[in-house]
């Protein structure tokens, strides 16, 4: 067994964790805070959630681990972590109680875990083979595999903790029960419209409760969420980029904030053997694929200008971000037309690629710039919603997908890259010096270690050019310009959320 | 009248079997697979079995209809696939949102349809009466929509005299109720009030030529009672087929409307029901939509009874 870090990082500042994204809040909570979000609410239980509308849950339960706003990974109910080779232990903090007064003990961890584990919908818990309660306030983790991903995971919905009375709850969904600053009022909210949250009078860090109330309006129109905007029913919302975010950034009295995180646009050639589409075994056909696409072009007509340029999946500002392949492949058709004619493939070939509305407009520019090298994408419409399980399959040589820019760059191994990938329907081995980092990358929790042996996986991969990344889209708020000067408004990295703790209004 | 009542009541229980049917057909028929949405992109081929499996969608469409149909047959409409929603609470949350926004959209197309009508029937060719025929058919060509983002743009963002997006129920303040209700009831009523205003302008043009009407002036009756007391209630008859058909086209309208307000009504319930291919909901929601048009063409029967005796069953 490796041992993939040992040491205890214990000495992680507590004191951190706990005025994460906090001004000065005064002590009496007051005022209202409303925030627009893009996605309807679907669950408010963590362990069944994915997809967007984090925001619903995040003033309800907290996670073990957090982001700071200069995204560092540090304790929030957790005091500290020590990784010995496998076995990862938790150190609890042990003055907090869920809001219905059960005490938050490594018993409530491992019931929660436990939990989430047998749901299976995290992907983030299936390296967890088990989880036991060395004392009151101790917890082990037994991998079944290296995961220096774990604690980062941590931060997010695998570390949301909920009281274990709650868990048999089958309306659990709709009645959250966590540790977090606030309650989820459900009489004052209204399905499908608004979610509303009160303050909870017994929060271990009442100093971080600074509003009287929360609202978090489902306002999936992206112009229905602009007008509310414009109009002062929210304070902050949620965009992609699409016209109405450019929108914002030119409407006076509104603020764009770009934040780091968002996804990657990406093609991914799947049949990297050339069992269906010959010319996708030749790596100068797929250099030619990134040298064809004229990526300032494709982010003003498709992106509104609101998104980069990307030639790695990891945009700046990321530590996975290598500046080196900055403009690796930018803009060359004649450099792809040469390469095509040195690969045999002058005359061009064809392939068919699954579309989705959403994606349609990108797959329309991209067929355009591969049709002026010879190339000519099929764009073949998919039912919406079945893209990702269609590209589990064969039934295309090729994809397009986004990847979060916050995902762990072990997730390019889990899901693109290795043997047995799920998004490498093929099963092509990867070469030997990519298998050897990506191996690597699991052998080290240490962000600095780890960044350089993924900078050198994501500079192999662009030499490879078999995921060619588009555009990296940064997360995008509208917000009030008298809301965007608040100085406890802080906008979580990574997640298309705000810190509601300790977030103070005056109106 | 009670016979009629009973007759189009006992119809809706066949009516409802076949639509339940077909909706439960048609949605099977698709390709998209809600277990697709519930287990997401990071989800495993057997997280995707084992959902399809918990959900009841690997077991014949006949099994999954006759367990629907028993549990519908005692009320129960079900769970969302998505939570732990019901499909009943669900509907009667927002059954009463679309309710008041149609039924504010056909008073208004109904107001300004028969005001257009009778103005231009009584000068026919004139002024009033092209500007009423240009306005119609604006009315019958603009999308609701457009027109809603148009006034949401002016009268929400711009001069802020109404919310841009939301809906107050009438119980909470009568007058925020109005204030919400009223662009969208404006974007949705445009198109019905110009059909509404050609159909009483063209009926009312033809009730105008009668003999009654002229004996009626030439009775020396004042021209209001004329055309309001005689001429109206025949130019009636035609319109309230019009009406009928009108109130159903706005509740489909309200899917549209109601997104552009983000009005949490049955229409942005049947868009994210549909796009997520929530079954249950889908079925209820068809349900409630077929019981209103049904409803609402009860309605029309007997003002249809009301206004033309001949009309009235025997």
């Amino acid at each position: 067994m490796k041992q993939w870090l040992r040491g205890s990082i214990l000495s992680l500042a507590v004191t951190v964790g706990l005025n994460l994204g906090a001004a000065s809040a005064s002590a009496a909570p007051s005022g209202t805070f409303r925030f627009a979000e893009e996605v309807k609410l679907v669950t408010l239980d963590p362990y069944q959630h994915s997809g967007g509308g984090i925001s619903y849950m995040r003033p309800v339960y907290e996670t073990l681990f957090t982001r700071t706003p200069d995204d560092k990974v540090v304790p929030l109910l957790a005091t500290g972590y020590k990784i010995d080779g496998l076995k990862v232990t938790l150190t609890l903090r042990k003055d907090v109680k869920f809001s219905d007064g059960t005490p938050f003990n490594a018993e409530a961890v491992v019931a929660n875990l436990k939990r989430g584990i047998k749901l299976n919908v995290l992907a983030a818990l299936r390296p967890i083979g088990d989880v036991t309660a060395d004392d009151d306030y101790t917890v082990t983790i037994t991998l079944k595999q290296a995961d220096p991903s774990l604690i980062t995971d941590m931060t997010t919905e695998p570390g949301m903790m909920i009281s274990p009375k709650a868990l048999d709850n089958p309306g659990l969904d709709r009645n959250p029960v966590g540790t977090g600053p606030y309650l989820y009022d459900k009489a004052d909210s209204r399905e499908g419209e608004v979610r509303v949250y009160k303050p909870n009078p017994n929060y271990w860090a009442p100093d971080q409760v600074g509003l009287q109330r929360i609202e978090i309006w489902e306002l999936p129109d992206d112009t229905a969420r602009l007008n509310a905007l414009k109009t002062g029913q929210v304070d902050v919302g949620i965009w992609l980029a699409n016209p109405q975010a450019a929108i914002i950034g030119r409407t006076p009295g509104l603020k764009l904030v770009k934040n780091v995180g968002g996804y990657t646009y990406q093609v991914i050639i799947q049949d990297r053997a050339g069992t269906k589409v010959p010319a996708f075994a030749d790596k100068r056909v797929r250099q030619a694929m990134n040298y064809a696409i004229d990526r300032d072009a494709y982010n003003k007509a498709v992106d509104f200008g609101l998104s980069e340029p990307a030639y790695q999946p990891y945009p700046k500002g990321t530590w996975e971000h290598d500046p080196g392949l900055e403009g690796r492949y930018k803009y060359d058709p004649e450099k792809a037309k040469t390469l095509l004619k040195e690969a045999g493939y002058e005359k061009g070939f064809s392939f068919d690629m699954p579309s989705i509305p959403i994606f349609q407009p990108r797959l329309e520019a991209l067929a355009g710039f591969f049709r002026e090298v010879g190339i000519t994408m099929n764009i073949v419409p998919v039912e919406p919603g079945t893209l990702a399980r269609r590209s589990m399959t064969t039934d295309f040589p090729a994809t397009n997908l986004v990847i979060n820019s916050q995902a762990d760059p072990l997730y390019l191994g889990n899901w693109y890259v290795s043997q047995d990938a799920s998004f490498n329907t093929y099963k092509v081995k990867p070469s030997d010096e990519i298998a050897k980092l990506l191996q690597e990358g699991l052998q080290s929790a240490d962000p600095d270690v780890r960044a350089s042996i993924y900078k050198k996986l994501v500079d192999q991969l662009a030499d490879e050019s078999y995921l060619i990344a588009v555009t990296s889209t940064p997360l995008l708020f509208g917000v009030r310009e008298e809301v965007a000067s608040n100085p406890t408004l802080k906008y979580r990295p990574g997640e298309d959320t705000v810190y509601f703790r300790g977030l103070k209004m005056d109106n | 009248m009670l016979r009629l009542v009973i007759q189009r009541l006992l119809a809706l229980i066949p009516l409802l079997f076949i639509v339940s049917v077909l909706t439960f057909s048609f949605t099977s028929l698709l390709p998209a697979d809600p277990a697709d949405l519930i287990v997401g992109e990071q989800g495993t081929p057997e997280q995707y079995a084992a959902v399809r499996e918990r959900l009841g969608l690997n077991q014949p469409i006949v099994t999954r209809y006759l367990r629907w149909v028993d549990r519908a047959a005692h009320g129960d409409l079900g769970t969302s696939f998505f939570n732990s929603v019901k499909v009943t609470d669900a509907l009667m949350q927002r059954l009463p949102i679309t309710a008041s926004l149609t039924a504010v959209s056909a008073l208004i197309a109904i107001i300004v349809g028969l005001a257009a009508g009778i103005l231009a029937a009584l000068r026919p060719r004139s002024l009033i009466d092209r500007f009423a025929t240009l306005g119609a058919t604006f009315g019958q060509a603009v999308p609701n929509f457009w027109f809603g983002l148009l006034l949401a743009a002016i009268f929400a963002v711009g001069l802020r005299w109404f919310p841009a997006t939301g809906f107050t129920p009438i119980t909470q303040s009568p007058w925020d109720w109005l204030r919400s209700v009223t662009l969208p009831a404006l974007a949705l009523g445009l198109a019905s009030s110009a059909a509404i205003a050609r159909q009483v302008r063209s009926s009312m043009v033809g009730v105008l030529q009668q003999d009654y009407i002229r004996a009626a002036r030439a009775q020396g009756l004042s021209r209001r009672r004329v055309v309001f007391k005689h001429a109206l209630k025949n130019a009636l008859v035609p319109v309230v087929a019009v009406l009928s058909f009108q109130i159903t086209v706005l509740l489909g309208g309200a899917l549209i409307v109601e997104q552009v307000f983000a009005i949490n009504g049955l229409g942005t319930l049947a868009i994210t029901a549909v796009r997520r291919q929530d079954i249950p909901m889908i079925q209820g929601l068809v349900l409630v939509m077929v019981g209103l048009v049904v409803i609402v063409q009860l309605a029309t029967d007997l003002i249809y009874g009301y206004l033309n005796p001949k009309a009235r069953p025997s």
